[in-house]
């Protein structure tokens, strides 16, 4: 007796063990069916714009107005981004207006930065973004310059751009005029060319390694293969197909010869 | 075809100087700095070239532009000495670097035919 007593009860310590294992798979489609309908997209990828454009507009034909020396176009760029194009004597009086002016009020220099486009006339293009406090608003001057052709400096006016100069002449080899310190600034010392340039090898020009005939590091000039590298400014990539050949609007276009040339 | 090619003055900034003769002087300061730099730059880095050899190839390196004519890249090649210069002053520049002047180390290119097939060029 005693002895099937403790088989049973064995068999009912076992009993939730097997009872586990043989899990019911009723309704497998329980688990990947979800309750929530399709809901239309309420944060979508694509910035929305909220900032009134006609202000943006007024605001890039009021300083076209202001500079109409050196204003060649201004133009809104990804809906809601004013862009001022000037030609490459005016970065000075431009930037500072931008700075001074009661009604704009740039007083900060957020970037500085090129863009190389080698097929142009110019190939440089030079981005000033600035940013207003007073009125939460940026803006984005653009000029241009080739190799040869040096830059004013805008150190005078804001003083962190002189390492973003420095960090151009690293990366493109355009000059500045009246830059206090210009000198490399990424590279290494050493480093030859201009890292950013286009036509730039991937692989450098110089290699770098220890040498153990002579126990030094040496300094060669390296030369790999390369595939002819096509450049295109559009993204390989389609990122958004709907706004792909979404171009610049314009508020104001001058027609000038230097304009002209650029394109 | 072909566009024809239109030759014509065409107005530039200049960099630093405006005529030949102020290049020159320019060039020619620069030539001077440099060698009066030389026994300190023996006495900074250790390099296995004598004081005789710096000032050769110093030569060297500034009669590799004798024949550069045009103002704006007499000037750019001016600032891009300076800043070497400097960097050599300062000891910025590691003894690898500044020895890759004289190129002991790099293999020669194969110059004819022949060499160029076995090494795989052309």
């Amino acid at each position: 007796m005693s002895s099937l007593l403790k088989n049973s009860w064995k068999l009912s310590r076992n009993l939730p063990v097997t009872t586990l294992k043989c899990y019911p798979k009723f309704l497998p489609s329980i688990r990947t069916n979800t309750t929530e309908a399709e809901k239309p997209e309420t944060r979508p990828t694509i910035r929305r714009i909220t900032t009134d454009i006609q202000t943006i507009k007024d605001l890039g034909l009021y300083i076209s107005g202001c500079l109409p020396k050196y204003v060649q176009k201004v133009q809104i760029n990804a809906g809601d981004e004013l862009e001022i194009l000037i030609c490459p004597d005016g970065v000075i009086p431009t930037i500072n207006f931008l700075k001074y002016h009661q009604n704009t009020q740039y007083i900060s220099l957020s970037d500085l930065t090129a863009v190389d486009v080698p097929s142009r006339k110019y190939r440089f293009e030079v981005v000033y973004n600035l940013l207003s406090f007073v009125f939460n608003s940026r803006i984005r001057v653009k000029t241009y310059t080739d190799e040869l052709t040096p830059l004013q400096s805008i150190e005078s006016i804001h003083d962190s751009a002189n390492w973003y100069e420095r960090e151009i002449w690293d990366m493109y080899g355009i000059l500045f005029r009246g830059n206090s310190d210009l000198r490399r600034i990424l590279t290494d010392y050493g480093f030859e060319g201009h890292p950013l340039r286009k036509d730039f090898p991937l692989s450098g020009f110089v290699e770098v390694r220890y040498d153990d005939e002579y126990k030094r590091v040496v300094c060669e000039p390296l030369e790999l293969t390369q595939e002819f590298r096509k450049f295109e400014l559009s993204a390989p990539w389609e990122q958004f197909p709907n706004f792909r050949l979404a171009a610049p609007e314009e508020s104001k276009e001058k027609d000038s010869p230097k304009e002209k040339d650029k394109k | 075809m072909a566009t024809p090619v239109t030759s014509g003055l065409k107005q530039v900034k200049p960099i630093l100087s405006l005529t030949h003769i102020e290049a020159h002087r320019k060039v020619i300061t620069l030539y001077k700095t440099w060698y009066r730099q030389i026994p300190f730059i023996k006495a900074n880095y250790i390099i296995p070239v004598t004081k005789e050899e710096c000032q050769q190839k110093l030569r060297e390196q500034f009669y590799r532009h004798a024949n550069v004519r045009d103002l704006r890249v007499i000037d750019m090649l001016l600032v891009k000495g300076r800043m070497e210069l400097q960097e050599v002053c300062a000891q910025w520049k590691p003894a690898a670097t500044l020895l890759r002047y004289w190129e002991e180390t790099e293999a020669s290119k194969p110059k004819d035919f022949m060499s160029k097939f076995l090494s795989g060029h052309e």
